[in-house]
């Protein structure tokens, strides 16, 4: 006991804290030589999360598929939510395998990022990262101001798309409750872009037989341009075969103007007091409602003031987004109609939502241009240029003309193999119809999402289901409608006339300076 | 053999698959103002678009070459120098240099005195200004997997081969075989840039252009302090030596204390 408390009292607070100081500067001295446990690897921060399966392979294999498209911020078609991309890369899968834009530019890149807004990437993308850019809150602005007459068109495909936004079987033709919707969300006037297709249809019936007489100095085979993401993939990486593309603007912009010019004159509404909202099965569509040449309403007017041709264009999918916003009950709508002036169209104009779709339409009203008689029924079910084949060929029987061969194109590497034939000299066509996205405007990139990645089967259903409008069609060519019969007796005088041309063609512009297209040597990817 | 990452900068096209890799991999928060911002923002910002969180940017110049206006990305990360300024910086050993070349951070041994951020050359290192508990915040060249002989999570999706994983001897060598010709820029910057980083960077238009720090010393930064700092542990000990002699002489003659 006695040693015990000895013990104690030697140990003094004094020798404690000498003790301790002691140990710590010989601590601090050996860290300062470099003694201690070196960091590893699994004690760093960072790590934690998680990658696709692909890129954890050891060894530095490159994968077949991997990143993703570039998209610029400004885009006026797209946009991607980072916070929510996987980096599973469908969209370079897309991009370059089935559009052949990505991957066919040489690097470096000049300044801009070819992108020809076919929106293609937003069906493929299995996380929602890709989407159109919102464009709704400039539609609801105009809607609620009193002042302004909203006039929505609505496109041959976005009827037989939008009930699959609410649970109706894939295709279903909801055209009459798609109109009572519209007006339901406070559009004042609504439009049907069939009426336009018709309008394309004599516009660029018109242009080709002109073509083929040799009155017009333009190239043959004619190409159509009513796929604003191929004529910009034509602006890009064809500038050369810029002749060939039909003059004829698209249906959704002659809509456009119509309502500025035409509607206002007829109705006595001020043009500069419409804004003009478009509902369409695609995204390149903003890009075309962006263009600077389509201002035709504002040219003919001579009015600075006027509004671009098409204000606002909005995909499927945003107006079901309203209508759902909107809490209205679509599946419970009665099927309303569209007013009138331009809002009936044929069945001709209806197909153009399909793949050779614009050339079963056109090849009915070229038959009458040409021959002034009626097309005869085989014309209403041209077989040859249905169906999902990536390029179709057929040929039809003109009296007169003879077999005019034509060809329909849909996917834009698809596109590359006929153009490439154009370019070396040897296309027996005379009249080619490419649609941008595989199988049409159907299921085009603006378009609900009914399989992942688009599939055939929803092609083929959707397709069926315009074919179907068309069938039940009273009138089933272009040049029968009465409104296109009225429009060109009371406004336009004739199809290619001064004034259509005006007003319905437009121009087109190289894009080849924007890059420098892949050589076939290049290595770089 | 220390890894090395190249980045080729004229192959970018400005996708940013990395910087999204990097978010996936190291579980990095996304901000919602800093998701809005574009690579053209970002290369306007001081700092580069570099956060606690964004570990890397990708920053957008556009320039002129040879009379047309270009786009140039600029991929930002820690460059991982040979010899780092941070690590001889860091008295607690809380970054250290790996020998298969990434400069990693272990959070439990910083005591937060941010000597590192000072240290830095490039001006990478980030705090967490906003944290209870605080760390040093940048790219750490994705160390488990580079020791696990996977190449780094950016470079693993880079659609274009503007960032390619590999040894640094080789990639350097890699490097030089590019330059000749095709228009670059006779400089490899990393190579001898502060000694020498893991990342080297090759480019069609002016480094300076870029905000790329080209006055930045070939000698390694470390080395700057080596002759004196290398002196601590003898002076320390030289002054504990003399201190425990002048007690032991002042106290050899001392009566104990009762």
């Amino acid at each position: 006991m006695a040693s015990k408390a000895e013990q104690a009292k030697r140990l003094s607070r004094r020798s404690f804290l000498k003790f301790v100081g002691g140990a710590s500067v010989v601590g601090v001295s050996l860290n300062l030589t470099g003694c201690g446990e070196p960091l590893t690897a699994d004690k760093a921060v960072g790590g934690d999360g998680w990658m696709p399966t692909q890129y954890n392979a050891p060894g530095n294999w490159p994968t077949n598929v991997r990143g993703r498209v570039p998209i610029d911020p400004a885009n006026p078609a797209i946009i991607r939510d980072d916070q929510k991309c996987i980096l599973c890369g469908q969209c370079i899968e897309v991009c370059e395998k089935i559009q052949s834009v990505y991957g066919n530019y040489e690097l470096p890149i000049k300044n801009e990022i070819v992108c020809v807004n076919c929106g293609q990437c937003t069906q493929w993308c299995p996380s929602g990262a890709i989407t159109e850019r919102d464009d709704t809150d400039k539609v609801y602005k105009a809607i609620a101001d009193p002042n302004i007459t909203v006039i929505v068109q609505t496109a041959p495909a976005s009827r037989i798309g939008l009930g699959e936004e609410f649970g109706m079987p894939v295709g279903t033709n909801v055209q009459g409750k798609q109109v009572a919707a519209l007006r339901k969300l406070g559009f004042d006037v609504v439009f049907d872009t069939n009426f336009t297709a018709d309008l394309t249809i004599m516009e660029e019936g018109t242009e080709l037989v002109k073509r083929v007489k040799g009155e017009l100095k333009k190239p043959i085979p004619q190409l159509t341009s009513c796929c604003t993401g191929w004529v910009k993939f034509v602006e890009y990486f064809y500038p050369d075969l810029i002749p060939n593309l039909s003059s004829a603007k698209s249906p959704q912009q002659m809509e456009g103007t119509l309502m500025k010019t035409y509607y206002a004159e007829k109705k006595n509404v001020d043009p500069k007091k419409i804004f003009s909202v478009a509902i369409m099965p695609c995204t390149a569509k903003k890009f075309e409602s962006q263009r600077p040449e389509m201002v035709s309403a504002r040219k003919a007017l001579k009015d600075s003031n006027v509004s671009p041709d098409v204000d606002v264009v909005l995909t499927t999918r945003e107006l079901a987004r309203m209508i759902k916003r909107a809490g209205i009950n679509f599946a419970a709508l009665p099927d309303d109609q569209y007013d009138q002036l331009m809002g009936s169209g044929t069945g001709a104009g209806a197909i153009f939502g399909t793949t050779g779709g614009v050339m079963e339409a056109a090849a009915r009203s070229a038959y009458y241009l040409i021959t002034g008689q009626q097309p005869p029924a085989a014309l209403w079910d041209l077989t040859p240029v249905r169906g999902m084949q990536g390029v179709k060929e057929a040929a039809v029987n003109i009296p007169g003309v003879g077999n005019v061969k034509v060809a329909v194109i849909s996917g834009l590497a698809n596109a590359r193999i006929v153009m490439d034939q154009i370019r070396s000299g040897n296309a027996p066509w005379v009249f080619i119809e490419v649609m941008a996205c595989p199988g049409g405007c159907e299921y085009g990139g603006g378009q609900p999402r009914a399989s992942s990645p688009p599939s055939d089967e929803v092609r083929n259903r959707r397709a069926a289901s315009l074919y179907n409008i068309d069938a039940k069609a009273k009138l089933r060519n272009s040049h029968d409608n009465p409104q296109i019969k009225q429009v060109y007796a009371d406004f336009l005088t004739a199809p290619m006339s001064e004034k259509a041309e005006e007003l319905l063609h437009t121009n087109y512009i190289s894009r080849a300076a924007e890059f420098v297209a892949k050589k076939s040597d290049s290595q770089l990817y | 053999m220390a890894k090395g990452i190249l980045v080729d900068i004229p192959k970018c096209i400005g996708c940013e698959s990395c910087s999204v890799a990097c978010k996936l991999w190291n579980e990095l928060e996304w901000d919602p103002q800093e998701k809005t911002k574009t690579a053209t923002d970002r290369a306007k910002e001081p700092n580069n678009g570099l956060w606690p969180e964004e570990w890397t940017s990708i920053n957008r110049y556009d320039l002129q070459k040879n009379g047309s206006s270009v786009g140039r990305y600029v991929k930002t990360q820690c460059m991982h120098c040979e010899e780092p300024a941070c690590v001889s910086a860091c008295f607690s050993k809380a970054i250290q240099k790996l020998p298969q070349g990434p400069v990693v951070y272990d959070q439990k041994l910083c005591v937060g005195c941010r000597y590192c951020m000072m240290a830095c050359p490039f001006d990478i290192l980030r705090y967490e200004w906003k944290k209870a508990i605080p760390g040093v915040r940048k790219c750490q060249m994705c160390p488990t997997r580079v020791a696990n002989n996977m190449e780094t999570a950016c470079t693993s999706v880079c659609p274009t081969g503007a960032i390619t994983f590999g040894d640094r001897d080789q990639l350097l060598a890699e490097a030089k075989k590019r330059i000749k010709g095709n228009g670059y820029i006779d400089r490899v910057f990393g190579e001898k840039e502060a000694g020498g980083t893991s990342w080297l960077y090759i480019s069609d238009t002016p480094f300076d252009k870029m905000r790329f720090r080209t006055d930045v010393t070939t000698k390694p930064l470390p080395s700057y302090t080596e002759g004196y700092m290398k002196m601590t542990p003898f002076i320390g000990g030289a002054w504990a030596t003399i201190l425990a002699g002048l007690y032991i002489f002042n106290n050899k003659n001392k009566e104990p204390l009762e």
